[in-house]
């Protein structure tokens, strides 16, 4: 097992018995989708208020709900294609949510110039979500690009608990902009293909 | 791609990311980037909330 597979395993322990609550109690998934931004928010405000820590707790709570919306659905057999959809658009509010409460925070600092790295690391994360969106309305899958949601997450996590926010930003910027090219490229490829073997 | 040199195929690969979750590939990849966040000294990039010379740093006063 690899050194990731390992620490997904661990995490899930206590996962199962979360879900296994939420199932009890018949908690719908859309709402607990919709619990996880309210609660991202409340992680985006400790972040525009520099306070770390708080931020990285409140971000666990948070991701928890985001992580465990779509396997309660399963168990309750209430997936729907509207759950899906409602989990990609609050998904981007909570994204843009913390990178907001960031660049809130540089900007008071009067640090302009991590006030352009966080935009930008928001401009490419959504992009990178965008772009394979978009992309599998023509063509099968877009799956490629190391930089999705949950390693975003995870850095942001890891940025906030060791102080060290400007790397993971960095990061994620470099990165993500890889990944939104990937995905072009990649789209780019399969409908010349698609469009050569439509000519042959 | 398949018939370049080695070193161009790894930088190509990590480039164009086509590896799953819990590869082994994905690991090295994590490690990377930690070794990124962990190492990198908060003054080299101005960060504005961390501060000093961080591990790197550290290593390179006591090497002079």
């Amino acid at each position: 097992m690899t050194f990731t597979g390992l620490i997904g395993t661990i995490c899930m322990f206590p996962l199962r018995g979360i879900i296994a609550v939420c199932v009890a109690l018949r908690i719908h998934p859309n709402i607990l989708t919709f619990v996880g931004v309210l609660i991202n928010a409340w992680a985006a405000y400790k972040l525009a208020r520099g306070h770390f820590i708080g931020a990285g707790f409140i971000m666990i709570v948070a991701n928890i709900f985001d992580f465990i919306d779509g396997k309660v659905a399963r168990e309750l057999g209430e997936v729907s294609k509207f759950g899906g959809f409602w989990d990609s658009v609050l998904d981007r509010f909570s994204d843009i949510a913390l990178f907001i409460g960031l660049i809130y925070l540089y900007a008071h600092m009067g640090r302009t110039d991590y006030v352009m790295v966080a935009s930008f690391a928001m401009m490419f994360a959504l992009m990178t979500s965008y772009t394979r969106a978009r992309a599998e309305s023509l063509i099968d899958k877009c799956k490629v690009g190391f930089m999705e949601r949950p390693e975003r997450i995870v850095l942001l996590m890891i940025g906030a608990f060791t102080n060290r926010m400007a790397g993971v930003l960095w990061v994620i910027l470099v990165l993500s902009i890889f990944t939104v090219a990937d995905r072009v490229l990649l789209t780019y490829r399969v409908l010349r293909d698609q469009a050569g073997a439509a000519t042959t | 791609m398949k018939r370049a040199p080695l070193p161009v195929r790894m930088l190509w690969n990590a480039f164009f990311w086509t590896f799953e979750r819990a590869t082994w590939q994905y690991d090295l990849m994590v490690i990377a980037i930690l070794a990124f966040v962990w190492l990198m000294p908060p003054d080299w990039i101005k960060d504005p909330m961390a501060h000093g010379t961080g591990p790197i740093g550290w290593l390179l006063h006591h090497w002079r």
